[in-house]
């Protein structure tokens, strides 16, 4: 199952703000950000994978066309998604993010992605741990990460070393 | 449910790939296969049969203890696409500041050799290697010329450092305001609160029998102090590292604590733990590094000179100049924000250097350890589990930076008066606690306080203690300390702590301060 990077054209960011945007009075707490897809084929999309600078919440919203006949509709897929816990700690600030499609039935979409994630979706607390068997037979079942560990080496180092038997050192590199 | 799993997933086999380079590993094999003679183990059932006998011979407790230690010491994995640096540190303003820090050292270190006209590293002569291995355990009384030798930096420099850290992303202004932190840290990570902390140390409670509260002499033992060294025998006869670290947060028996650190900290002495020793005393005997230098002078001023720890002062040579040689502490590089320093050898660029790092707390170990590798592995782990975060810039909750600001946002939120009146006179209040977090209180409390503070360190994998305790000192001495008009007369109220009773002081400021 590979996956493959969608091509993307992403806009510059535009503040939220009544009036006029020059004045520096008050900083906008919401931008927006408007995502395009160059490409002409339909694509299922899997994730959609971003670093984060000190946002705190998120929404995605998306304009689906679902026929030829029936007006493009914005809908909302993500509603205030916590990126940052305590948004005024350093929390989340730079963190990598992934957001997944659901086990909700997938449906291509044209030009524009959809991502058809529940709206009140919440971050599932783990009740318990998870069965042994069940997660060794996964583990097992994840062949390809087994076979990397088997083809790779140890991370354990073997000692120390020597190089042309030669340990004379006059200055410590700043790179 | 999904992204869970395959988290658990990825952490399982980071596990595995660590461990399988381990000792452990090639003896749980070797027994693997010698179990194969016993008459319990069938063909038909041989993986259930094995996994039984591991479970009944105590292998399977030694596995568990190891991945128990893999999890405690190494961040979980994050996400697939963040670089390794981003595991050192997320933040890269802190990563920067930690980058600028370390070249100003070796900027240091590097002028100290081209001035002084000494190599950074050589191999020594054939006579001074047998001159050497002959004063092996008596190191202390060689007294070279250590005087053009100067420290790379004192604990007031970093301090300056951490001042200055700031964030491009905080607004913070220049005039004071409401979102200016009145303390000296400015950066805004997030710390635990009293409720939290409360949470937290919830074995520290009034209603927990402690080991340094509990046993003191009016206290008949039968109340608590019998039954607790009772279940620490029988923790250590299970040889549980989980149980060991939840037993060790109410203190460890004196006659236990060896063994019981040992446990938690999942060392065992095997023969190639030995050998490993007597090969880095080896790199000692044949090569010369500056540190060296620098390491003698040091614990020349400090520890030969207190009353407690002199009479190591031999072991402390021997258990520090083989630690600047230890490679294998380089694989805790992967969590901690600082990174060595690399050096060119013959124009090629290659072999990584020693850790530069500010000479660490060895002497009280030596109270505990007394066969040098045992000693020597039981420091290196401390080192690479907890001490070395609080010689390096980052934003871990435990980190040096998220201590000093959970310092002094405890001060203020609890003792605002003292707090204020501390500021007004000059004397903020982290430039006199800074000094007792670095060096995890140690050469500052008297011994048997230090190590049951220690106890808890390991207890709760954490160094938050060290902020907490600093704060309630503090509280401690309130009253003279609302008295002094000067930094020099604050510094004097809190010059002396080898008196204080740490636990006393750490439960009534968690538990019984009315705030």
């Amino acid at each position: 199952m590979s996956r493959v990077s969608v091509p993307c054209h992403v806009k510059g960011t535009v503040a939220l703000q009544v009036g006029d945007v020059r004045t520096s009075q008050g900083r906008p707490g919401v931008l927006v950000i408007d995502v395009t897809f160059p490409s002409v084929a339909p694509f299922e999309l899997q994730e959609i994978m971003f670093k984060n600078y000190y946002t705190a919440f998120l929404s995605i919203r998306v304009r689906q066309h679902t026929s030829t006949h029936t007006p493009a509709k914005w809908v909302t897929c993500l509603r205030d998604y916590c990126l940052m816990p305590d948004p005024h700690s350093e929390e989340g600030a730079q963190e990598y993010v992934s957001l997944f499609k659901h086990q909700s039935p997938s449906m291509t979409f044209p030009k524009w992605l959809s991502h058809p994630v529940p709206c009140d979706q919440s971050a599932p607390l783990i009740e318990g741990l998870p069965e042994p068997s069940r997660v060794s037979s996964e583990v097992q079942q994840m062949w390809a990460l087994t076979e990397m560990i088997r083809a790779s080496h140890t991370s354990t180092r073997i000692g120390r070393f020597d190089v042309d038997g030669c340990y004379d050192l006059n200055l410590l590199s700043y790179t | 449910m999904l992204q869970e799993e395959s988290d658990l997933s990825l952490v399982i086999a980071q596990i595995v790939q660590k461990l399988k380079g381990s000792n452990l590993y090639a003896q749980l094999e070797r027994q693997a296969w010698a179990s194969l003679q016993r008459p319990e183990i069938k063909l038909e059932s041989l993986k259930e049969d094995i996994k039984e006998f591991f479970k009944l011979s105590g292998w399977e407790k030694k596995l568990q203890n190891a991945v128990y230690s893999e999890l405690n010491v190494f961040p979980l994995p994050s996400h697939p696409a963040a670089p390794p640096e981003h595991l050192k540190e997320p933040l890269v303003y802190m990563r920067k500041a930690q980058g600028s820090w370390e070249k100003r050292i070796l900027k240091s270190l590097n002028s100290m050799c081209t001035e002084l006209s000494i190599p950074l590293a050589r191999k020594r002569p054939v006579g001074e290697q047998k001159e050497l291995l002959n004063k092996w355990n008596e190191m202390g009384t060689d007294e070279p010329d250590l005087s053009l030798f100067r420290p790379v930096y004192a604990p007031k420099d970093f301090l300056e450092v951490l001042i200055n850290l700031r964030n491009p992303n905080y607004e913070n202004g220049d005039s004071l305001s409401f979102r200016t932190h009145l303390g000296l840290i400015q950066v805004p990570l997030k710390v635990k609160g009293i409720p939290e902390l409360k949470e937290f140390f919830v074995e520290l409670g009034l209603t927990t029998g402690q080991l340094g509260i509990d046993d003191s002499t009016q206290v008949p033992p039968e109340l608590f102090e019998n039954e607790h060294v009772r279940i620490g025998q029988k923790v250590l006869a299970e040889q549980d590292s989980a149980a060991a670290q939840q037993y060790i947060r109410q203190g460890s028996p004196t006659a236990l604590r060896a063994e019981l650190w040992a446990l938690i900290l999942n060392i065992s002495s095997q023969p190639e733990d030995i050998l490993y020793y007597e090969q880095l005393k080896t790199n000692v005997i044949q090569h010369d590094l500056l540190v060296d230098s620098l390491i003698y002078k040091d614990v020349k001023l400090t520890a030969s000179n207190d009353d407690y720890y002199f009479v190591f002062e031999d072991y402390l040579y021997q258990v520090l100049l083989c630690f600047s040689r230890d490679t294998s502490v380089l694989g805790h590089f992967a969590y901690n924000s600082a990174s060595p320093p690399k050096s060119y050898i013959r124009g090629k660029l290659g072999l990584e250097e020693y850790a530069v790092f500010y000479p660490p707390n060895v002497a009280p170990l030596c109270f505990l350890y007394h066969e040098p590798s045992k000693l020597y592995q039981i420091f290196r782990e401390m080192y690479v589990r907890f001490f070395f975060r609080l010689h390096s810039i980052s934003s871990h909750p435990s980190g040096i930076v998220s201590l000093c600001l959970l310092f002094e946002t405890l001060l203020q939120t609890y003792l605002p008066q003292l707090f204020y009146h501390l500021r007004e006179i000059g004397a903020q209040p982290l430039r006199i606690s800074f000094k007792w977090m670095v060096r995890a209180f140690s050469g500052y409390l008297a011994t048997d306080q230090l190590l049951l503070l220690w106890d808890r360190i390991l207890g709760y994998n954490s160094l938050e203690i060290l902020a907490v305790l600093a704060a309630a000192v503090f509280a401690f001495r309130a009253v003279n300390l609302m008295e002094v008009t000067s930094l020099a007369a604050a510094e004097a109220v809190l010059a002396d702590l080898s008196t204080l009773k740490v636990m006393p002081l750490l439960q009534i400021f968690l538990f019984a301060t009315v705030t």
